[in-house]
């Protein structure tokens, strides 16, 4: 069984436009996905889909076999815009998915004092969000979808605001972290380097459909050579071309 | 500097006016000397004379302000969870908007009596629309994204308007709070006009009763002064709320 499974799942709006069709995709246990593709071709409205905050119109998407009937406890997601309670400092805004089921215990500051440290703004849990930089504000939002440890991670875009280098540490940790628990994951992206470096497939999406997918058979743990091999750039290459292939609307391998 | 340039300004007005008025022999009926209204200020305050009418007005106001506010608030907090209320109600709210509700002064009378009662009610009654306008309209202004964000997390409804609506519409609600704090001065001392027996504005009705001019007008400066007094203090209360550490 796999650990989630889009079945012919489609999304439209009232107005009558097709915003998803017919869209299949599996992801087993402990696999991260990659989910290229233009922007405005659908790929947060699919991952809201998976994450029950949208219903699909047509076709089910089913975790661990269950059919999704809204948010579950088992997704953490990771929003395309940082949205952190202003109100509120960094801590309690990382602990604010563990204040909302119970009182936080001093295990869990602990715990957020690790992830602020693994995502590189320790010595910043007093913050307002409003002193923080876009990049510290989406590395906030990161860290607080991990702290309840989901074994489903669902992530719109989390590194887009950040520096090359920064993005690159961050990769690397979040490939950490997801091998140390075996989570899922599906990772939305625009950039063909970083889906090629974290994902074990890559799905290239173009208006609403699922054209194409993309094995990465690179050996893990991968690091910062596997970036600059032959192997690797000749992956991100083919990927381009995939995707220069269904912007022209070349309809290629349909996954189903 | 410019806030010395703004305490000289009132000095030469009010010099260029104590002038004029003896000059031009301006019968103090009509317009008072400055000198002597302070003077009447001065003894009404130190002999106690407006003290328990100043603190009747207070009191009005303090209470009336509460209730309403209170009661507005939550009715804010009410239609805007509950659609079908707000539809129901809509309507009905946006139409007593346009009633005078002071000219409901005398019906109150006839309800509640002369006296406090009558005015802490059109008090009240003044300063729910703000609160309620403002709630409801910070309620649901809410950023879509954190409402997706607390639906995620799966916060219950409490959960959500406790720790997310109400924190991100305060500054709205606050702002509501702050037009009724002045409404409700405007309320207390309207209401003791029409049936007030003691309190500032109850005073000023006296004082009109005895052609005195003079004392009206120190009546006007202890309302003005209480009107700041109130306004600061909310709008200390709402800096206090709204605090962001912005210095660091
Ligand atoms: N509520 C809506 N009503 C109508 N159309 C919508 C609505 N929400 C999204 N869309 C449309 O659906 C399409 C897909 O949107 P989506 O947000 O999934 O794109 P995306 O692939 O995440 O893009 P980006 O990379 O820019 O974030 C877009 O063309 C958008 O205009
Ligand atoms: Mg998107």
């Amino acid at each position: 069984m796999s650990f989630v499974s889009i079945e012919q799942a489609g999304y439209g709006v009232p107005s009558g436009a097709t915003i998803l069709d017919r869209i299949d995709w599996t992801i087993e246990e402990g696999e991260f996905h990659a989910l290229v593709g233009r922007s405005g071709c659908g790929k947060t409205t699919l991952l809201k889909l998976v994450a029950g905050l949208l219903a699909p119109s047509t076709g089910t998407v089913r975790i661990q076999g269950e059919p999704v009937r809204g948010p579950g406890a088992q997704v953490g997601f990771v929003f395309q815009a940082p949205t952190l309670l202003d109100w509120r400092t960094v801590l309690d805004n990382l602990l604010l998915p563990v204040s909302l089921t119970r009182r936080p215990q001093p295990a869990d500051r602990r715990k957020a004092e690790e992830l602020l440290d693994l995502v590189g703004l320790s010595g910043l849990e007093g913050r307002y969000p409003s002193q923080l930089s876009g990049g510290q504000q989406s590395r906030v939002a990161l860290a607080r979808a991990l702290v309840t440890e989901p074994p489903l991670l669902l992530l719109d875009e989390p590194f887009a605001a950040l520096d090359a280098i920064t993005r690159e540490e961050l990769q690397n940790d979040l490939l950490k972290l997801c091998a140390r628990h075996r989570t899922t994951v599906l990772f939305v992206t625009h950039d063909i380097a970083e889906a090629v470096y974290l994902a074990d497939r890559v799905a290239v999406m173009e208006g609403g459909r699922l054209r194409h997918a993309l094995p990465v058979p690179l050996a893990r743990p991968r690091g910062r050579d596997v970036r600059y091999s032959p192997r690797f750039n000749a992956l991100c290459l083919e990927l381009r071309r995939v995707m220069d292939g269904a912007d022209s609307g070349v309809a290629l391998e349909r996954a189903s | 500097m410019v806030r010395a340039a703004s305490a000289l300004l009132l000095v030469l007005f009010l010099a260029g006016w104590e002038v004029y008025c003896r000059v031009a022999g301006v019968s103090a009926l009509v317009v008072p000397l400055p000198s002597a209204v302070l003077r009447t200020l001065w003894d009404g305050l130190a002999g106690g004379y407006l003290l328990p009418h100043l603190w009747v007005t207070t009191a009005e106001m303090a209470m009336g302000l509460a209730v309403g506010c209170t009661v507005g608030f939550l009715a804010g907090v009410l239609l805007a969870e509950v659609p079908v209320l707000r539809r129901l109600f809509y309507p009905y709210i946006l139409a007593s908007q346009v009633v005078p509700k002071l000219a409901l002064g005398p019906l109150f009378i006839v309800w509640f009596g002369f006296g406090m009662t009558s005015t802490v009610v059109i008090t009240a009654l003044i300063c729910f629309f703000p609160l309620l306008e403002n709630t409801m309209t910070g309620l649901q202004q809410v950023d879509p994204n954190k409402r997706e964000l607390f639906r995620m997390l799966r916060a219950t409804r409490l959960q959500t308007l406790l720790r997310l609506k109400i924190p991100s519409g305060l500054p709205v609600i606050l702002a509501g709070l702050r037009v009724a704090v002045v409404l409700a001065l405007v309320g207390a001392v309207v209401g003791e006009f029409i049936g007030g027996r003691q309190g500032l504005g109850a005073s000023i009705i006296a004082a009109q009763g005895m052609m005195d001019s003079t004392m009206m007008f120190a009546l006007f400066i202890v309302i003005t002064v209480l009107g700041m007094i109130v306004y600061q203090a909310a709008a200390g209360l709402e800096r206090w709320l709204l605090r962001r550490p912005w210095k660091g």
